[in-house]
């Protein structure tokens, strides 16, 4: 480096112009200065980040706000249309120096020529080349409006307006289309649009607040049903406006049916159900008259049962009292107790034994 | 012992557990309509195809191998469908003029009978697209609907778009999710020729604004091809040319709510694709029925006076109509039976 100062101080000494000598040396600087990155170079203003004084809410919100600002940083990093090499940070941060200090005057600087202009260059083709993209699509979008047809045009616009109702619908249903009113072909689509859209039917959307509000149908008992269909069935038969009514009936309840709502309108099978449902009651009722004869059966018997054994009990403990007593009387050569004399049990008139 | 090795030994397989369908929807609590699609009398080739690609349009809420046989009359699909909570029936059959498809509801429903002036099969239209295209999981949701030109005013038109509007589940707004959309079925009535158009589409997004190259980029993340390229900036900004279709009108795009898929963003404008896929056909309704394939005509294309000028070219059909008038009463117990289990 020494040997390349001399150099220049000779070149200098050669062509005797000061200025271009310092040139040189700030351009050979600001090359070098470009390497460094702006972190280490440039003096920041940032306090360090201070977290221990603050509370716990207000510690997670500034780390995230650190955090973020990471991100930004590293996106403006890479963003070629920004400028923010080392250089041009230090220059703003002396210019925001300089307009604290003397705001009156404005000195301008020897700036060096900038290492940066070959960035401009590539920003501007990237914008140029945008701009060309966009022009080549317009054409061909004139082309086309021009060369179709009207009635594939509507075609197009009616399957795409399909697609479209279908997303509102899903998603907002308050939210208006954009509308571009600057062309004439896109006014033309709009009134396509609105003609069509008179005309067509989605499948079932639920929103959830219709139900809640809904009024609570009683369910009628079949009795009063089959009373219902009945009626209608007369007025059905009646001369002068039974055919209209019939009509008309028959109609509302092939609707509902197709929604899925039931209607009970045929008196032969309600009575049928009504007849099953008796049935099935008087089933009921005579189970359950036979479950409660066996249970009471069950009861007496096992009631029964016990006090025939508590019986039972009672006196087989008197004999075994009254074997034990007589077993001490059993000796060899004694009968037992002695029952009485024998004349005794004459007196009384039974026969004399035969001796 | 280790000499003696069971050289048959069979992995042990766990049972799957078939995954039942839910009859009652856990998020609207309201009941998710089923169906059958199934056919009466013998059906030739491509009906048989169409009644497959029908039995796909309808999943995933419906039976997708049912299996037929001859002697099964309509009593029996009833007694299945009861316990089954299956809603619609979507039944097929075929005269000597032309093939019928008829939609009824299921206890005693009204029966809309169509006459099916042309079809194409789902194999056909697949066959006439330059990229056809068929996701995994593109029948995994039920489909939307559209019906278009049916207005409000007559009855049995409004009794159609009821129908229909039935036959799929019905979507909740706060917690449906977009991906969960993917096919539409499209039904656009004709006024003059009183025709129906059916199609069947699948739905795509795209974002707009984003280079072919990028978006492949995005979805696959597979590495690109920049031989001819000198730098990465080039990949990235080049000026392709856009697609005739890309540069949509303003009004196909949509402002999404959330992010679908890698590629699409929340809150950045797509483009609503639509690309066929299933059945194509061109109805015409005929007649509404009072009950299931039975009970009084409603509504008659040609008026009430035009029955009899019918009756020969829908002899089989009469026919069929007999035999199924019989089980009526059998069919209105198990009707009965499904009312008394309200």
């Amino acid at each position: 480096m020494g040997k390349e100062k001399q150099t220049l101080f000779d070149k200098a000494s050669s062509s005797g112009d000061l200025k271009s000598i310092i040139q040189q040396h700030t351009l050979f600087f600001d090359k070098l200065i470009e390497l460094i990155p702006a972190k280490f170079y440039v003096p920041s203003d940032d306090k360090k980040q201070w977290f221990q004084g603050l509370s716990k809410d207000e510690k997670a919100l500034a780390k995230k706000e650190s955090r973020e600002n990471i991100k930004k940083a590293r996106r403006e990093r890479f963003d070629p249309n920004s400028k923010k090499t080392t250089l041009d940070l230090l220059k703003q941060n002396l210019e925001k120096e300089k307009s604290n200090e003397d705001s009156d005057d404005e000195e301008t600087e020897v700036k060096p020529v900038m290492p940066g202009l070959e960035g401009d260059e590539r920003s501007v083709t990237y914008e140029e080349l945008r701009q060309r993209l966009r022009r080549k699509i317009e054409e061909l979008q004139a082309g086309r409006n021009a060369g179709s047809s009207d009635q594939s045009k509507k075609k197009n616009e009616k399957s795409e307006k399909k697609g479209i109702e279908q997303k509102k619908r899903k998603r907002d249903l308050g939210s208006e289309g954009q509308k571009s009113a600057s062309i004439d072909a896109s006014k033309k689509v709009e009134e396509d649009i609105a003609e069509a859209s008179k005309e067509l039917a989605f499948s079932h959307v639920k929103i959830g607040n219709e139900e809640k509000h809904g009024k609570k149908k009683r369910k009628l008992s079949k009795f009063m049903e089959l009373e219902k269909a009945q009626k209608i069935e007369e007025a059905k038969k009646d001369p002068e406006k039974g055919e209209m009514f019939a009509k008309k009936h028959s109609w509302k309840a092939a609707t509902s049916r197709a929604a899925g709502i039931k209607i009970h309108d045929n008196p032969k099978l309600l009575k049928q159900s009504l007849q099953k449902k008796k049935k099935k009651q008087q089933k009921n009722v005579e189970k359950w008259n036979e479950r409660i004869e066996t249970t009471e059966k069950m009861k007496a018997e096992r009631q029964q049962k016990r006090s025939e054994n508590i019986a039972e009990r009672s006196l087989q403990k008197k004999m075994r009292r009254i074997e034990k007593r007589e077993k001490k009387l059993m000796r060899p050569g004694f009968e037992g107790r002695k029952e009485g004399y024998i004349n005794q049990a004459v007196e009384t008139g039974m026969r004399r034994p035969a001796l | 012992m280790a000499r003696f090795r069971n050289k048959n030994k069979k992995a042990f397989v766990k049972p799957t557990g078939k995954k039942k369908q839910p009859s009652v929807d856990h998020i609207t609590g309201d009941k998710i309509p089923k169906s059958f699609v199934f056919s009466r009398g013998k059906l030739p080739g491509p009906l048989k195809q169409l009644e497959l690609d029908l039995r796909k349009l309808m999943l995933p809420y419906t039976a997708l191998k049912l299996k037929e046989k001859k002697r099964n009359n309509l009593k029996d699909f009833l007694n299945v469908a009861g316990p089954m909570g299956v809603t619609h029936f979507l039944i097929l059959s075929k005269t000597e003029t032309a093939p019928y498809l008829r939609v009824a509801r299921t206890p005693q429903g009204p029966t809309l009978a169509f006459k099916i002036h042309e079809y194409s099969l789902a194999v056909d239209v697949a066959q006439s697209q330059l990229r056809p295209r068929c996701p995994q999981d593109l029948f995994k949701n039920s489909p939307l609907i559209v019906l278009s030109g049916f207005g409000t005013g007559d009855q049995h038109l409004k009794l159609t778009t009821i129908m229909f509007q039935n036959i799929f589940p019905a979507i909740d707004v706060n917690t449906v999710k977009l991906s969960t959309c993917q096919r539409i079925v499209l039904l656009h009535y004709n006024k003059d020729t009183k025709l129906v158009d059916f199609r069947h589409y699948s739905i795509r997004l795209q974002p707009v604004g984003v280079s072919r190259r990028l978006r492949k980029f995005v979805r696959n993340h597979q590495v690109p091809d920049l031989r001819s390229l000198q730098d990465v900036s080039d990949f990235v900004t080049k000026a392709g040319y856009g697609s005739e279709s890309e540069a949509d009108d303003e009004v196909a795009t949509v402002t999404l709510a959330s992010d679908l898929g890698r590629v699409n963003r929340a809150s950045t404008k797509s483009a609503v694709k639509l690309q066929e896929i299933g059945p194509r056909m061109t109805l015409q309704l005929m007649k509404i029925e009072e009950g299931l394939c039975s009970g009084g005509v409603i509504f008659n294309e040609f008026g009430p006076v035009g029955d009899n000028k019918k009756q020969d070219n829908k002899k089989p059909e009469d026919q069929e109509d007999a035999e199924e008038s019989e089980s009526e009463d059998i069919s209105a117990d198990e009707g009965e039976g499904e009312e008394e289990e309200d």
